[in-house]
């Protein structure tokens, strides 16, 4: 991997956790969980877009259906030049744009509001058809929670989209484990999702979900003929501080005075910083 | 309705290619399939699967599309709700959803089936226009001005071949009430394909001296609360009619009215007080059953007034 694009993790990673502890609130494990997987698609060159022109109509389009992982947008759009660090410090501020899920009230670099999960996919299935419709070359790319697939309305835009060939449609699952209170597989039992997708009518890929090198190549593959891809992103919710990896009460809390000095430790954050 | 709106729709698909047309499995008798026909690359059947159907329309507005999502209103309204909250509503998308069958008149398969409750759920949604016609040229306006406006519009129709109480040259306005029929007595209120009943009872009442004016809401959200607050000046006693529940429906939107700006006048709702509706039948017959005939109108209007 290449160092530089894991030091700009790294700073990534400090901001989300400065954001989220001076706004006081944030699904922080989350947002570690698809960090890489936001800054692949942004900065890595997969995602088609304009900078300076979020609402560029011949654009690829990126939904973020697991909403909580907003922090981590925010701070990939802020990396792009998309979103000012300005703007950004206002986080969840009386008055601000920018909440804990992503809202298209006065963002117009976020494709879709979510936040409620089961609508992120279903609404990337109306884009995919619709750039389908106008006959563009552009994709519209999907982060998916593993635990979101629970959620009915996954598997009704699932057939929906195999169904219509949407091959310009990929959706990248964030495979944790985790979801809000327990395993994801200890919930509700899951057969594999490999199986649950391809049986739906998908073209199912792997890969290392913090391997950028990795990402950046499966992202790349051409689809399968006339289906949409899923590609299940192996990930680790709260990557990066030992303290909150595989642990699911960290779904939505930040740490006390004591836990504190581990994220500092591990995020390489400074008092002065916190202040 | 159905055939008006759909053939209202295939004017404006045949004048702009953006407007598409999505059922998720509804049909209307057939309909679909002219439109199909017609336009099939602007058509598509997203399966028994509302919550996506509206979803997959909010993505569509987003790239530009202008959608008329046609399926029972039920499943819109109740099934896909937090869809339409969220994704269109919320977003302010250039949605249309069509509602058929609402209110009673797919009377024989039951409530599961009835929409009698969407008005008061879906007027709570900000940025939501709602359209209530009664008859088939009003549902052909209502068509034109979901177009004609920028934003997410919902319109419960019927599908009981209504009878006409609008000439050819009838056209339609946001937040304007119709006057069916001038009466000095009694306003009554009235939305959707009942309004037959309505003027059923008003012809009656006309017989025995009492005139009612018959006013007839077409547009829910905007609503023309100035025909309340002017007509509060010349009546005394309001009456409404819906095939809905009268909590939230047209009664409570009218009740607000009066309480905001102190009205002072007397408010007899009359709909489905607080209860699923009751049989089985013909749309005629589950109307008796629930007393919303043209019959039992009268004589409840009779009631209050004598």
């Amino acid at each position: 991997m290449n160092q530089l694009d894991i030091e700009e993790c790294a700073k990534l990673r400090k901001l989300i956790f400065l954001t989220g502890y001076k706004g006081g609130m944030a699904h922080l494990a989350s947002c570690y969980s698809c960090l890489e997987i936001i800054y692949t698609l942004y900065v890595k060159g997969v995602l088609r877009y304009d900078p300076q022109d979020p609402s560029w109509k011949d654009r690829d389009r990126f939904v973020l259906s697991k909403g909580h992982g907003a922090l981590a947008l925010y701070a990939v759009l802020c990396k792009t030049g998309v979103l000012s660090k300005k703007e950004l410090g206002t986080y969840l501020q009386p008055g601000c744009h920018i909440g804990g899920e992503p809202c298209t009230r006065n963002l117009p670099c976020i494709e879709a509001t979510t936040g409620s999960l089961g609508h992120g996919l279903p609404m990337a299935v109306g884009m995919a058809l619709g750039q389908k419709i106008d006959g563009m070359p552009a994709k519209t790319y999907v982060l998916l929670g593993d635990g979101e697939c629970q959620e009915g309305s996954i598997w009704e835009a699932a057939m929906a989209a195999s169904s219509m060939q949407l091959d310009n449609l990929v959706v990248i699952l964030d495979a944790n484990g985790l979801q809000k209170t327990n395993r994801v597989d200890e919930t509700l039992r899951v057969v594999s999702w490999q199986e649950k997708w391809e049986s739906f009518g998908w073209t199912v890929r792997n890969t290392d979900g913090h391997d950028m090198d990795q990402l950046c190549q499966t992202l790349r593959q051409p689809p399968g003929a006339r289906r949409p891809t899923l590609i299940i992103a192996h990930t680790v919710k709260g990557k990066g501080v030992p303290l909150m990896e595989n642990d699911p009460k960290w779904h939505f809390r930040l740490p006390n005075r004591k836990e504190l000095k581990q994220f500092q430790r591990a995020l390489q954050i400074s008092d002065k910083e916190l202040e | 309705m159905n055939s008006a709106c759909i053939g209202a729709l295939m004017a404006l698909a045949e004048k702009d290619t953006r407007v598409l047309y999505l059922t998720a499995d509804s049909g209307e008798g057939g309909l679909d399939k002219l439109f199909r026909m017609n336009f099939s690359d602007r058509s598509f059947n997203f399966g028994i699967a509302e919550q996506n159907t509206v979803a997959a329309a909010a993505g569509l507005a987003c790239t530009g599309k202008i959608p008329f999502v046609f399926t029972a209103a039920p499943f819109i309204a109740y099934r896909a709700f937090e869809f339409v909250r969220d994704d269109i509503c919320l977003q302010d998308l250039n949605v249309k959803l069509i509602g058929s069958g609402s209110g009673i008149s797919v009377s024989s398969l039951g409530p599961t089936h009835h929409t009698t409750e969407d008005i008061a759920v879906l007027r709570s949604l900000p940025n939501l226009m709602i359209l209530s016609p009664a008859t088939p040229k009003q549902a052909e306006e209502c068509i034109k001005l979901a177009y004609q406006h920028t934003g997410p519009v919902y319109i419960r129709i019927g599908m009981n071949k209504e009878k006409e109480f609008f000439g050819d040259g009838y056209k339609m306005e946001p937040a304007k009430n119709d006057v069916i029929r001038s009466g000095k007595d009694a306003a009554l209120y009235v939305t959707g394909s009942i309004l037959e009943e309505a003027a059923e009872a008003a012809e009656r009442l006309s017989e025995e001296g009492i005139e009612l004016e018959v006013v007839n809401v077409g547009t829910i959200k905007p609503f023309d609360a100035d025909s309340v607050i002017q007509n509060a000046g010349r009546f005394k006693n309001f009456f409404t009619l819906e095939e809905h529940n009268v909590t939230g429906g047209l009664a409570g939107m009218i009740a607000e009215v009066i309480a905001r700006n102190g009205l002072g006048v007397r408010l007899h709702p009359v709909g489905l007080e607080d209860i699923f509706a009751e049989s089985y039948g013909t749309l005629k017959d589950m109307r008796r059953a629930n007393r919303l005939d043209g019959e039992s109108v009268y004589r409840r209007i009779k009631e209050a007034l004598v």
